[in-house]
């Protein structure tokens, strides 16, 4: 259980994240979803252990901020994509922590092969990072956090700027990490797709935590609403799903 | 580059060859740097003293060999390593390609602190040199980074705020030859580069504090990776990025200072060297930056030849040499990249 307890950061004289509560349980995704600027980046930053804060984040008892003993894996929204770095090199660095940086052991070698099979990512694994398309690119880092057999990953919109097709891709390629026992927590603006594969949400708003609670809770609460300024429509499918569209009338 | 073995897994091939060939190149240069000048020295005969054989050279020959030409071949070996090496480090730590000890105001910072040993010591403080210049480039950074206000977050306006130094120091230092005349024509002779006055006492110390520099750079070589991601990523991939860039900076800067502060300001090595290497192996991190150090060593040696022999029995500032190659390859390496861009 990763356990957050007044959580406070600031930026200067900017509060980005106030009092969040929240409890995150293991080998569960749990997705945070808000409108842009409502801390959600910050929160997953916090949760790596890179971000100071006020308040207390433990992971099974643990304090994470500086605690490098956690093997946590981080894909962020907008990598910096690194020169002259072939797909398999850039992979292996999932490894690093292992292995220690520049090592690179036998078993290493070959869960990089099996991972970028499974990936779709055989085929290139002598091409530059720098030559890959977008939806490439997020399975690479996917790959990468894959190899590094994280006990947690944080994903930010990891599906941002990603077609349908993509997008399904790589949600299922994170999947494959939850059924493996990695606790999850991601940002996505699409909260139809949060609903869709996270167990739970988080709803946040100008860097507070509106609610959270299971998908389906969350997804028929009127906070939801609240969040997200009432310029959104909830509508169930025959089968179940819930589907959230923004309201094309933004006077309300 | 790695490969595919028959099993299906990564092969763990870096291209040592590459490391390989370097190194044999620098060996071999700096044999052609020992053997030629106006006074051609056998090469059977250079082996024979330098292994202390019998049949060696003797009298004067042994002399221009061990007491000039060697000394010299091992400074610039030295310094072009410690050039190269920490422009290849500038390069991924402010994450631009253009960068280089020069940009940074490190080395007008190094070349004000020399200036200051030289013109209120005198020149004979060869010992001191490299602590003036190490403190006066350490502060020219320094003051980049508090000008910049952003530390590493902005690299571009590090380097803008690096320029501004830089000149800034290049004009106190200007200044001070000015006001002390009877020390301009060490300073500029200096100033210019040059390693006609490479003795053995010059090359004993700036080895050592280069050699520590370097150590520490390519100890924390294959980390330098990391820092072409994201700081998180590199910190969730076991990384402390702020942590590594100071120790990367700090070196880099130690390696620069000591080069400037024993041959005076050469530029273009720390761009064109890098530039060349990743041309072959893609990349001056990790493994790279040790063909980058000997890459850098033969270049050096490779100029200081020139600079003997070109207009020889008179000699060329080293610096003029260096310009000479490298600026041209700089724009070459410049209408390259613009053309990739369009």
């Amino acid at each position: 259980m990763i356990k957050v307890e007044d959580l406070n950061v600031r930026f200067g004289q900017k509060e980005i994240l106030k009092d969040i509560n929240v409890e995150i349980e293991h080998s569960k995704w749990t997705c945070l979803v808000g409108p842009n600027g409502a801390g959600k980046t910050t929160f997953l930053k916090a949760l790596l252990g890179s971000q100071s804060y006020s308040g207390s984040i433990t992971d099974s008892g643990a304090e994470v901020y500086g605690n490098h003993n956690r093997n946590v894996a981080f894909v962020p929204q907008h990598p910096q994509i690194p020169i002259g770095m072939s797909v398999s090199e850039y992979v292996m660095l999932g490894r690093s922590k292992r292995d220690g940086w520049g090592n690179e052991s036998k078993k290493s070698r070959t869960l990089v092969a099996d991972i970028l099979k499974l990936t779709g990512l055989f085929g290139m694994l002598n091409q530059f990072v720098s030559q890959l398309s977008g939806g490439e690119m997020q399975r690479a880092l996917i790959a990468r956090a894959l190899v590094q057999e994280p006990t947690l990953i944080l994903l930010d919109e990891p599906t941002s700027a990603l077609d349908l097709h993509h997008q399904i891709a790589v949600l299922n390629n994170i999947e494959l990490l939850k059924e493996r026992g990695v606790t999850i927590v991601s940002t996505m603006h699409d909260i139809t797709l949060a609903a869709m594969y996270a167990e739970k949400i988080v709803v946040m708003q100008e860097g507070k935590v509106l609610l959270s609670g299971t998908s389906d809770f969350v997804i028929h609460s009127p906070e939801l609403q609240v969040a997200f300024e009432n310029r959104i429509s909830v509508f169930t499918l025959d089968s179940g799903r819930p589907v959230i569209v923004a309201k094309k009338d933004l006077s309300n | 580059m790695k490969k595919l073995s028959s099993e299906g897994v990564i092969s763990p091939i870096w291209n040592w060859k590459i490391t390989a060939v370097s190194f044999s190149l620098l060996i071999f240069v700096g044999f052609l740097a020992i053997s030629f000048g106006p006074v051609p020295l056998e090469f059977q005969k250079i082996i024979r003293t330098l292994c202390g054989l019998p049949g060696g050279l003797t009298g004067q020959e042994r002399t221009l060999l061990i007491d000039l030409r060697l000394p010299r071949a091992l400074l610039a070996a030295i310094v072009g390593a410690a050039l190269a090496t920490s422009g290849a480090v500038y390069q991924t730590v402010f994450r631009n390609p253009l960068a280089d000890p020069y940009l940074l105001g490190a080395a007008a910072g190094a070349g004000l602190g020399a200036t200051i040993a030289i013109t209120s010591a005198g020149a004979d403080l060869y010992s001191l040199l490299p602590i003036f210049s190490f403190f006066g480039a350490i502060l020219a950074v320094l003051v980049s980074f508090f000008i910049s206000g952003k530390f590493f977050a902005e690299p571009n306006s590090l380097l803008l705020s690096g320029i501004a130094v830089g000149s800034f120091a290049t004009a106190v230092q200007t200044y001070l030859q000015q006001r002390n005349s009877s020390s301009l024509r060490p300073v500029y002779s200096w100033i210019l580069g040059e390693l006609t006055v490479a003795n053995w006492e010059k090359v004993t110390w700036s080895s050592i504090y280069i050699f520590i520099a370097l150590t520490i750079l390519i100890t924390v070589s294959k980390q330098l990776d990391g820092l072409m991601l994201t700081d998180e990523e590199a910190y969730s991939l076991g990384i402390n990025p702020n942590r590594l860039r100071v120790i990367a900076v700090i070196a880099a800067t130690l390696a620069t200072a000591t080069a400037v502060s024993a041959s005076g300001l050469i530029g273009f090595v720390g761009i064109v060297v890098p530039h060349l290497v990743r041309g072959i192996t893609h990349r001056v991190t990790n493994r790279g930056l040790l063909t980058i150090a000997l890459v850098g060593a033969s270049f050096l040696v490779l100029a200081d030849l020139g600079a003997r022999t070109l207009l020889s029995p008179a000699e060329l500032p080293i610096g003029v040499i260096t310009a000479f190659v490298g600026a041209p390859f700089f724009l070459v390496v410049l209408r390259k990249k613009r053309l990739v861009a369009k």
